[in-house]
């Protein structure tokens, strides 16, 4: 299962509001196709890794160089990004827009998942990331404009969890 | 033989090109040397840490690509996260030069006198070997002082992107602590590189004031 047709365009639609230019990521499951979509965009520097920490720290490297970066991951990679997260953006004050599948959150079908949604929203808090839970398609575009905008503001990460209506079509 | 790590820091200070930037360690003995030799000129961002240095400096050899990027890292911090050296080796930025402290212990921890705790780079491991097989274009192991002098020019006398191992001797750092937070070496080097590339990255952008006095009307 992959994020819907209209979520994925609306995700491409927010980051490239967002004024988003730099993107690194791992796929997962409901954001692949995004991943797929941003490699493809020339406006755009999208950078693979094969762990989310490697991307946190690349996407922060490239907000040094005066990027605009995103991280897009399932929020599993939350947990493999918080060593870097902690020591880059709340030792040094660096901003990055984070761009979660939100696995585990009410509706999940998966056993696997139910972990990460448990973990999620108080690792964010613990890292002092704010964040917005979008479960309708009709949010997802502003919600990463916001995200990216505080980012900027507070000079540390912000995050979207895409979840409901993005991905399922029950 | 190793090498003497003040001294080659020192030699590598000596011939960085004036127009480069540097990803360094944030704390620890090679940062501290590397400001005391370089007198904490803005090019360097002493930001990187334990498993992040090294993907630092290939976001922002990407971000800046027309840009020499020169990165020092220690063994003990590539270590960490050697997932580092598959994006350095994927992407292959041609203008970043990795630099890298391997003196096979972690020195920073302290000692007793049972020694040093060693790193792996200390038994099996061969750093180089690893960034060769991750797919970066060019590495070397370095164990001399004439073959360092040799790879430093050739780093910087061409555009490859390139992971330069040094063997260096574990020892006391030579001089005092920095004593700048992460915060000010943020804004320090942030500041320098707008002015340096003539680019906005921090604050509300020109066109931006101009488009907010338009509303106002």
């Amino acid at each position: 299962m992959a994020m819907t047709d209209a979520a994925l365009d609306a995700a491409h639609e927010g980051l490239r509001a967002a004024g988003i230019d730099f993107v690194s990521g791992l796929p997962d499951g409901w954001q692949r196709p995004l991943h797929e979509r941003v490699e493809l965009d020339p406006d755009i520097r999208y950078v693979p890794v094969c762990n989310e920490g490697v991307g946190f720290s690349i996407c922060a490297g490239a907000w040094l160089g005066g990027k605009k970066p995103a991280l897009i991951m399932e929020n599993s990679g939350l947990r493999v990004a918080s060593e870097y997260i902690a020591r880059i953006s709340l030792g040094t004050g660096v901003p990055v827009t984070l761009l979660c599948s939100y696995r585990g959150d009410v509706g999940e079908t998966e056993h696997w998942g139910i972990p990460h949604g448990i973990v999620a929203e108080p690792l964010l808090d613990a890292l002092r990331i704010k964040y917005l839970i979008v479960r309708h398609v009709e949010d997802l575009a502003k919600s990463i404009v916001r995200a990216k905008r505080i980012s900027e503001a507070q000079l540390h990460p912000a995050a979207v969890l895409v979840s409901g209506d993005c991905v399922w079509e029950d | 033989m190793a090498l003497d790590r003040y001294e080659w820091l020192g030699r590598l200070a000596n011939r960085l090109p004036e127009d480069c930037l540097v990803m360094s360690t944030y704390i620890g003995a090679v940062s501290f040397e590397w400001a005391h030799h370089t007198e904490e000129h803005h090019r360097t961002a002493h930001l990187g840490q334990m498993g992040d240095v090294i993907g630092m400096a290939v976001g922002l050899a990407l971000a800046l690509p027309h840009r020499r990027i020169v990165c020092l890292d220690g063994d003990g911090s590539v270590l960490m996260e050697l997932g580092q050296l598959v994006a350095m080796g994927e992407q292959q930025p041609d203008n970043l030069v990795v630099f890298v402290v391997d003196n096979g212990v972690y020195e920073s921890i302290g000692w007793s006198r049972q020694g040093r705790r060693p790193t792996a780079t200390a038994g099996h491991v061969n750093l180089a070997a690893i960034a060769a097989g991750c797919g970066v274009p060019y590495t070397v192991d370095v164990t001399a002082e004439d073959e360092l002098d040799a790879e430093i020019e050739l780093a910087f006398s061409r555009n490859v992107c390139s992971f330069i191992n040094v063997r260096t001797r574990p020892g006391h750092s030579h001089v005092r602590p920095r004593r700048t937070d992460g915060i000010e070496d943020k804004y320090r080097f942030v500041r320098y590189v707008e002015r340096l590339e003539g680019i906005w990255i921090t604050g509300v952008p020109p066109q931006d004031i101009a488009l907010m006095k338009d509303r106002k009307g």
